[in-house]
């Protein structure tokens, strides 16, 4: 096992435009470190380039204590699951799997020892004999892991491993990746477009756009404070609400107004924003996760927005609804990019914002009804509009103390 | 797992299905019907072509008087073997023979190895000029090979190689390498580049990954590639005829020519001969066709 780390690592295809933009990232041992980002940000380049298939344009790499920059891949001592396996089509699978053992010398004995014990792990030893065209995905995708396992590497890295296959296996086998990082505990480089995937099987997650990393964080810090809009539209599904409202100040306190509605803001939220009070009278973007929002109770003073529900999904375990309240919804360049890679978006008025609500499984809400939405103030989030970097808590993350 | 009750196959009872089975077997004699008319159009396509190839390989068999008979002999009836002896027993029969052969090692393994190679950089490299290659490859084989003829000899000769083995093998590298260039780096586009890659991480060198992922993956291409240079090289004749002038360094393909002269053609050892000279063809096809079906399908299984 060793770490990597990628220290000012930049690539340029050619054309001028990098690729991957000034990356530092660092593995530690036996780290699992997902790579998160919308189609054409430059994940796959960034772990070609880990592993020795793409030249760097700047900066370096290490893995473990050696700068491998200029080391072939074969010398790297790194095992790589291809985004469409590269299942070798003319040799079986006992051939695919101990290939790499051929290849670096390993005694015949311990060879086929090491590739049964593999196959038995990953139940493939009644197809050892068979050609890669004769499995079905799963099993490909099985022999294409076995393959990176069996060479005991010191990394595995992984190109969206999964996303060739149906929903269930993935998550099947989202678990079963998870569970053998675990258990052998290698230094794993992982990358997918899928937020839900990097968030249920990374220690940390690395989000990217247009080359730059945005924010490495592990899974709960990124979800609960989110350090730019792109981060905080990417990561939750459903995705944050994002709305463009105005900070005003209401006697001893701020107010957010959405529309021609005031939310007040708790004094405690406010008090560990100190950077807030700049933003007195300015347009700001405020983030509510679906979660946060409830059918309100009785209680006139709770902070609420009224609209009107739109559609109810019944999802199960909750019901999510798409309400349209009047407010000014967020329109900005780096939300494309999350529109272009997630389900959740409808069209929204000039005026009017639909916003995703988490209520309850038997809420009585129907399409049609005008409801009061019941806004978590404490668990909101503050962007500033030009540069879209979070107005962040000063000292623990926002929401420790708002849970509850 | 959840727990779906599991949807068990249901024999049909073959009384209760009457009205299907009728309805399939209308389509089954549809069908039917279709894939004999097919066959019999393959087979006048079939009978079309192989005509000239039997009369040849029938004239060879039949006596002289039957050959130029004006009632046309279907069969080789009474046969003889005096054309084949004929035909061997000329002057230069096994010289030619051997120059033939010598000329088509040298072209088809030559063409085969260059190929590979400069295929490999068409397909996985990209560097300065390489469109321009592709255009050149294309150009040149665009250009009759007639029209080049006097500016080849006229090179040729500059450098003593007129009348020489050697000369000719090189003059049908110029158009069997383009054309296998070409071909050759279609089959290794179809074959992901992942796949080197993969072998690549797994510990092998850039060479290494070549040989034993990609050059096993394009074998029908190379098996097509030797076939198209066998043929090309074996049935060429007239650079052959033009560029060599003795008889003990001419192909086969002009010995054959030589069955013709001022007092007409001698048909029955000319196919003979003709007969004797399509023989290695067929021989090195049937030969590597085994490899043809294997290689189609592993091509097939790419994933
Ligand atoms: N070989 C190449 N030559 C030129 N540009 C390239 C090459 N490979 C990738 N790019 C460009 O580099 C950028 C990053 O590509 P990359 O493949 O790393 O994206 P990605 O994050 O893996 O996307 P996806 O999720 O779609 O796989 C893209 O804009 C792409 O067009
Ligand atoms: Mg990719």
């Amino acid at each position: 096992m060793a770490a990597i780390q990628l220290v000012h690592v930049s690539k340029e295809y050619g054309g001028g435009a990098l690729a991957v933009n000034d990356l530092n990232l660092e593995i530690a041992e036996g780290e699992f470190v997902v790579l998160v980002g919308p189609s054409g940000c430059g994940k796959t380049t960034a772990l070609r380039m880990v592993a020795g298939l793409e030249e760097i344009t700047d900066g370096e790499i290490r893995i473990g204590d050696r700068v491998v920059n200029d080391l072939a891949p074969r010398d790297r001592d790194i095992a790589m699951v291809f985004q469409n396996y590269a299942l070798y089509p003319h040799k079986t699978v006992y051939e695919n799997l101990v290939f790499g053992l051929r290849m670096r010398k390993v005694p015949k004995e311990e060879r086929r020892r090491r590739v049964e014990e593999i196959a038995r792990i990953l139940g493939l030893e009644d197809m050892l004999q068979r050609r890669p065209a004769q499995l079905s995905g799963g099993q490909r995708q099985r022999v294409a892991m076995g393959r990176a396992i069996v060479r005991e590497p010191q990394a595995f890295l992984m190109d969206e491993p999964l996303s060739n296959l149906d929903a269930k296996l993935r998550v099947q086998m989202r678990a079963e990746i998870a569970r053998i990082q675990q258990t052998l505990a290698v230094t794993t480089l992982y990358v997918t477009h899928d937020q839900v995937e990097a968030m249920t099987m990374g220690h940390r997650v690395a989000v990217m756009r247009g080359g730059v990393l945005q924010q490495v964080d592990t899974p709960q810090r990124l979800y609960d404070s989110p350090g730019n809009l792109f981060v905080a539209s990417f990561v939750g599904s459903p995705a944050m609400n994002l709305l463009e409202v105005v900070l005003e100040r209401d006697g001893g306190t701020l107010v957010c107004r959405v529309g021609d509605t005031d939310l007040e803001l708790p004094a405690d939220t406010v008090g560990r924003r100190p950077a807030l009070e700049r933003f007195v009278g300015r347009h700001i973007a405020v983030g509510i996760r679906p979660e946060a929002l409830s059918e309100a109770g009785e209680d006139p003073d709770a902070p609420r927005l009224r609209g009107r529900v739109l559609l109810v999904e019944a999802l199960g375990a909750e019901s999510l609804a798409h309400v349209e309240v009047t407010g000014t919804p967020l329109d900005r360049p780096e939300l494309v990019d999350v529109a272009a890679s997630q389900t959740h978006l409808l069209p929204v008025g000039e005026r009017t914002a639909t916003l995703l609500a988490r209520l309850e499984h038997d809420t009585g809400v129907r399409p049609g009804h005008i409801v009061d939405l019941a806004v978590d103030t404490r668990r909101l989030h503050f962007f500033d509009l030009e540069s879209g970097v979070a107005i962040a808590a000063a000292a623990a993350p926002v929401t420790a103390a708002a849970v509850g | 797992m959840s727990s779906v009750a599991p949807i068990a196959p249901v024999p049909v009872a073959p009384t209760t299905a009457r009205p299907a089975a009728v309805a399939r077997r209308r389509l089954r004699r549809g069908h039917v019907a279709r894939r004999i008319g097919i066959n019999l159009l393959g087979l006048a396509v079939f009978t079309v072509m192989i005509f000239p190839v039997y009369w040849m390989v029938a004239t060879a068999f039949k006596p002289g008087r039957n050959i130029q008979d004006y009632k046309p002999h279907w069969f080789p009836a009474p046969a003889t073997l005096s054309n084949f002896t004929n035909a061997v027993h000329r002057p230069y029969f096994w010289t030619d023979v051997k120059n033939s052969l010598i000329i088509v090692s040298f072209v088809v393994v030559l063409s085969l190895t260059v190929a590979f190679l400069a295929a490999l950089a068409l397909s996985r490299f990209r560097f300065y000029g390489r469109t321009a290659f592709i255009f050149l490859i294309l150009g040149t084989l665009m250009v009759p090979l007639a029209a080049l003829i006097i500016p080849l000899y006229i090179t040729l000769s500059r450098v003593h190689l007129i009348n020489t083995l050697t000369g000719v093998i090189a003059m049908y590298m110029t158009f069997v390498l383009p054309f296998s260039v070409w071909t050759l780096q279609g089959f290794m586009r179809g074959v992901p580049r992942e796949l080197e890659e993969a072998a690549m991480v797994d510990g092998s060198t850039r060479f290494g990954a070549f040989v034993r992922i990609l050059l096993p993956l394009v074998a029908p291409g190379l098996v097509a590639t030797s076939i198209f240079a066998f043929i090309q090289a074996w049935n060429e004749f007239i650079i052959a005829y033009v560029f060599l002038h003795d008889g003990s360094k001419q192909t086969i393909t002009v010995w054959l020519a030589s069955f013709t002269n001022l007092h007409g053609t001698d048909w029955g050892p000319l196919m003979a001969g003709a007969t004797l000279t399509a023989l290695p063809v067929v021989v090195f096809f049937v030969l590597i066709q085994r490899r043809i079906a294997f290689g189609l399908t592993a091509g097939a299984v790419r994933g």
